[in-house]
């Protein structure tokens, strides 16, 4: 165990359409989140487990997703079921792929960073109205960001840090965390409404705005002190 | 009709643009292969009096030799895409499309050396050319988010443009040269877009599905 297990924020649910695929990282960890044609979404370690190539530069078939290398295909499972080369043969269940609890929620996709505990998300908030804004990927580290966020007056932390509460500009904005990796951290902003409340142009200002906050944010880092690598001492997920 | 010669090194992103654009056109050109890795032909006399630069992509046409993929791009719009839906007339959008192309031509191309430098060797300042293709990577992410909220899949209007056609490959081959596209959302999504124009093709680093 390298980090706290927990539920995260990882992609903005409408920027990841059926039947695609995304790397991404938590806590350092590549990660490689899909979407099936029928609109689940699931979140798996990012390796092949035939010579380890990203999963996520592969491609989303109906139910199963292939490996850009040689085509092997997964089920939603994450179970080898067919090898192109060997197209005869019945895959033995080994050969499958790490998966992580992985659900739509807020706009967002979520996924748990431990891959035994099963814990359900539970979030202050839910709503299924939501406008989202954007992913803002921000090269500071996730502590330091978490910090600067907390000290700034139109920012509340909820939900033991997965979620920060925004009163800038138009009300009811609200950002997923996710530590992203060792110094870079990605924030998934919507609106709590639907798009009809918040129509394009709210959203293109709330954009602007997030984009001056990620230079404020590297502009100036608050230090991070925590020991290289220990994520499981971050203050907020105590 | 005069012939439209396209001298061209695969593994090359500016070439790319080009083949990219000719296939969207529908247009029938010969290629010539030209040996830029390890051969150098590029710098050979005989290249050497078609682009004084030494660099590819270079197009000819009957008396015509004009290099460069921005302004290649450029001269086969107003040539063969007699609708005027690649490059618009109208002075708002064609003033932000060469605005576009500029960016293609300069701050992107850092891009390309980046790769260049990965792939071939080519030297190059490493930690200055990935800063300066990342922050170009994050400008066009920037915008194609905006972009998104007028339900635009595109860079500029409601169509397809040139600029897309100078902007994808350098994004499309950036993990030739390490860099992921996990930070970039809407690049993603624009890309997948750019894959199902009309005539689209690939090339070594850029498969046909994603
Ligand atoms: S590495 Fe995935 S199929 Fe070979």
């Amino acid at each position: 165990m390298s980090f706290s297990g927990g539920w995260y924020p990882v992609a903005l649910s409408n920027q990841l359409e059926p039947a695609t695929s995304a790397g991404t990282r938590l806590f350092d960890r590549e990660i490689c989140i899909w979407r099936d044609s029928d609109g689940g979404v699931h979140a798996w370690e990012d390796r092949c487990p035939h010579r380890g190539m990203r999963l996520s530069f592969g491609f989303v078939r109906g139910d199963r997703i292939a490996c850009l290398y040689h085509g092997w295909q997964y089920d939603m499972q994450g179970r080898c079921r067919f090898i192109p080369a060997h197209p005869q043969l019945d895959v033995p269940s080994t050969i499958r792929v790490a998966t992580y609890p992985c659900i739509d929620r807020l706009g967002m996709v979520w996924m748990c960073s431990d891959l035994k505990m099963e814990m359900p998300l539970d979030l202050p908030i839910d709503r299924r109205d939501i406008a989202p804004v954007r992913s803002l990927y921000v090269d500071c580290a996730p502590i330091a960001t978490m910090q600067a966020l907390s000290a700034r007056s139109e920012c509340t932390v909820l939900a033991g840090g997965a979620l920060i509460s925004i009163h800038a500009g138009p009300q009811n904005m609200i950002a997923g965390f996710q530590p992203f990796g060792k110094g870079k951290t990605a924030l998934h902003i919507v609106f709590l409404g639907s798009p009809e409340q918040y129509p394009g142009n709210a959203r293109r200002s709330a954009a602007v705005w997030a984009e001056e906050l990620r230079h404020d944010l590297e502009r100036e880092p608050v230090p991070d002190t925590a020991p290289a690598g220990s994520y499981e001492a971050a203050p907020w997920r105590s | 009709m005069a012939k439209l010669t396209l001298y061209d090194y695969e593994l090359d992103d500016q070439c790319y643009k080009v083949r990219l654009f000719l296939g969207a056109l529908g247009c029938l050109y010969d290629k010539v292969a030209v040996d830029v890795h390890p051969g150098s032909e590029h710098r050979s006399a005989r290249y050497l009096r078609l682009n004084p630069l030494g660099a590819l992509p270079i197009l000819t046409e009957a008396d015509l030799t004009i290099y460069g993929a921005e302004a290649i791009l450029t001269y086969l719009a107003l040539k063969y895409d007699t609708a005027r839906v690649w490059l618009p007339e109208k002075p708002e959008t064609f003033g932000r499309i060469m605005q576009w192309l500029a960016f293609s031509g300069s701050i992107l191309s850092a891009a390309s050396i980046a790769r260049a430098h990965a792939l071939f060797e080519i030297e190059a300042d490493e930690t200055k050319v990935y800063r300066k293709a990342r922050l170009a990577f994050r400008l066009m992410e920037d915008h194609m988010t905006k972009q998104q909220f007028d339900d635009t899949f595109w860079f500029i209007g409601n169509t397809a443009t040139i600029v897309d056609i100078a902007l994808f490959p350098n994004i499309a081959l950036s993990r030739d040269f390490g860099v992921d596209h996990d930070e970039y959302p809407a690049l993603r999504r624009w890309m997948a877009h750019v894959r199902g124009i009309p005539g689209f093709i690939t090339m070594p680093g850029i498969p046909a599905y994603h």
